[in-house]
């Protein structure tokens, strides 16, 4: 079973927070999921990193385009006054967030 | 007129095409039904206020000469799926009073085909569940027997379609989700082949398996729905057109995995499906017993991978620019408020999954070696699929269970043991009722599901068609 300090590294991790009446039952469920998951074992390979090469070609491919302005046409053209109102805290047009460098003291 | 909300698509095409309705009386049909029976079965999350005036200008539309099958059909779209304007919140929290700021492909095609959309149905908390239960805002019960859930994630699709609330819905499916609810309730879902519909404006969940699919009354209903979204969209660089695959030349054949079928499965559904098979040989069809030796090891990869991406994907949930956002000590501890209030059990659990899978010292354990298992899976279907036309399972391994029966993530992730194989590999399946089986004196409808090669759309329904 994973331990209690390995749920709350994963939390941590995960930028979640847990409750401390929740640690017990994600030990129990978290590790019953990865024994069964880790029937997985029996599988040759895999121990290197698969590329995608490796990969049948319907399931994954980088598709690339040049990265050009697109003047008009864009999706997302018009719609800055949409995205500014699901700001959760605005102020004028500005999302306002929290402070995260700040000057030695 | 009455029922006119009990019509399939192709039925009330004919009767709009014909003048012998309107729109505005069949959306008013569902609304009516909506009225009856969403506050006892809690399918739909909102009810568009405006879908009487989204009627009246379709049959403005058909009186200017339109005539889209899809004119003026009233339909449901879940609540993953962004209509402009309209708030769309993954049946979460989070995004509670959430407004998609652009249309969905699927939904901007749908618009063009001139669809009426009725409302947002309820669904899983982010697609996340195989029953409903996971919504934020109440389970949707499933109209067969209420006591008894829809099955998911898209539980509010399926039951909007089933108990005759639209015509037929959107859902998504990332390992079943379109494909379960639809058996439990007893009509047709169907998971398109990888890229053949466009993600842009679906929310993300594990973008290598999501797909926008199909649910309806009848095989002809969902292939109509289907063949108005598919198509490559600039939007989403994995779609696919359809010509990316190529045409099958039909082999009369159907496989049957009978070394997946020797368990766990309840035996009058196990009935069910030897009656489907036999419908099938009087359809023509040859069975041919294949086998897919690494299928037993789907769900272990599929309950890897998805997480792996879920949590990826749900990274972008932190609070800041919109969403559901809270104050904490610091800025990390903001994030991880904004996200715990935000986000239910399961999706918090399958986000702890994810990270696990992906952490350096377990990568290669479970993450390598899913993606080696997943091509070999691959490999082994379209070798199954050179053989025979398409391979047949039951879509569930047991009917509609009752509400808070499973309250062991691991069994319910069970019930998705035939469906995610298709997700993993990319293939095209599709579930078709096969009859009802009889529990604490209700009939609840089970359903068989049909998996082709990639592209190979024409042969899912017309096998499909012939288990109607």
């Amino acid at each position: 079973m994973i331990s209690r300090e390995e749920v709350l590294k994963l939390a941590e991790l995960a930028r979640l927070k847990v409750e401390e009446a929740e640690v017990e039952s994600l030990q129990k469920d978290i590790s019953s999921i990865l024994a069964y998951v880790g029937q997985v074992s029996v599988v040759a390979g895999g121990n290197t990193s698969t590329t995608a090469e490796e990969l049948p070609p319907a399931l994954v491919r980088n598709i690339m385009r040049a990265d050009t302005p697109r003047a008009g046409g864009d999706l997302m053209a018009d719609k800055e006054e949409v995205l500014r109102s699901a700001f959760p805290t605005r102020v004028g047009d500005h999302n306002v967030v929290r402070k995260i460098i700040q000057k030695d003291e | 007129m009455s029922n006119l909300n009990e019509l399939t698509i192709v039925e009330a095409s004919k009767k709009l095409a014909a003048g012998e309705i309107t729109s505005v009386q069949l959306t008013e049909a569902c609304l009516s039904e909506i009225e009856k029976k969403n506050p006892s079965l809690n399918t739909f999350l909102e009810v568009f206020a405006d879908a009487r005036e989204q009627a009246r200008v379709c049959d403005e539309r058909r009186a200017a000469g339109e005539s889209h099958p899809l004119l003026g059909i009233p339909l449901a779209i879940k609540d993953n799926i962004l209509i402009e304007g309209r708030k769309v919140s993954a049946a979460s929290k989070m995004l509670e009073n959430y407004v998609a700021s652009y249309d969905a492909t699927a939904i901007q095609k749908l618009k063009i085909a001139g669809a009426v959309f009725i409302g947002r149905a309820n669904m899983d908390e982010f697609a996340m569940g195989g029953s409903n239960e996971n919504s934020a805002f109440g389970a949707a019960k499933n109209p067969h027997d209420p006591s008894r859930v829809t099955g998911g994630s898209s539980g509010g699709s399926a039951a909007a379609v089933a108990g005759h609330l639209a015509l037929g819905a959107l859902g998504s499916d990332t390992g079943g989700s379109v494909r379960e609810p639809a058996a439990f309730c007893g009509i047709v879902g169907m998971k398109p082949t990888y890229g053949a519909v466009s993600r842009s404006g679906l929310m993300a969940m594990g973008s290598s398996l999501d797909q926008i699919g199909p649910l309806a009354k009848t095989v002809e209903d969902a292939q109509l729905i289907f063949e108005t979204i598919r198509g490559k969209d600039s939007l989403d660089s994995t779609s696919i057109d359809a010509a990316t695959y190529p045409a099958r030349v039909a082999k009369k054949k159907i496989g049957v995995p009978r070394h997946l079928l020797k368990e766990g499965i309840e035996q009058d559904v196990l009935e069910h499906f030897e009656a489907a098979l036999k419908k099938l040989e009087s359809a023509g069809y040859a069975l041919v017993d294949i086998e897919l030796p690494s299928a037993p090891l789907a769900l272990a990869l599929y309950y890897i991978i998805m997480p792996a991406e879920a949590s990826s994907n749900l990274a972008r949930f932190d609070g800041v620019r919109y969403g559901l956002s809270l104050k904490g000590d610091s800025l990390i501890d903001d994030y991880a408020h904004s996200r715990k209030e935000g986000f239910g059990p399961e999706v918090r659990r399958r986000i702890m999954l994810g990270t696990y899978v992906l952490s350096a010292g377990y990568y290669d354990a479970y993450y390598g070696k899913a993606i080696a298992a997943r091509k070999v899976l691959a490999e082994e279907c379209a070798r199954a699929l050179q053989e025979v036309d398409a391979i047949v399972t039951p879509t569930t391994p047991s009917p509609a269970f009752t509400l808070g029966e499973k309250s062991d993530p691991l069994a319910m992730y069970l019930l998705d043991i035939f469906t995610v194989t298709a997700n993993l590999t990319g293939n095209p399946a599709l579930s078709v009722p096969m009859g009802t089986v009889a529990r604490d004196g209700k009939e609840l409808p089970v359903g068989i599901q049909l998996t082709v090669a990639h592209g190979d759309e024409p042969t899912l329904f017309s096998v499909g068609r012939e288990l109607q």
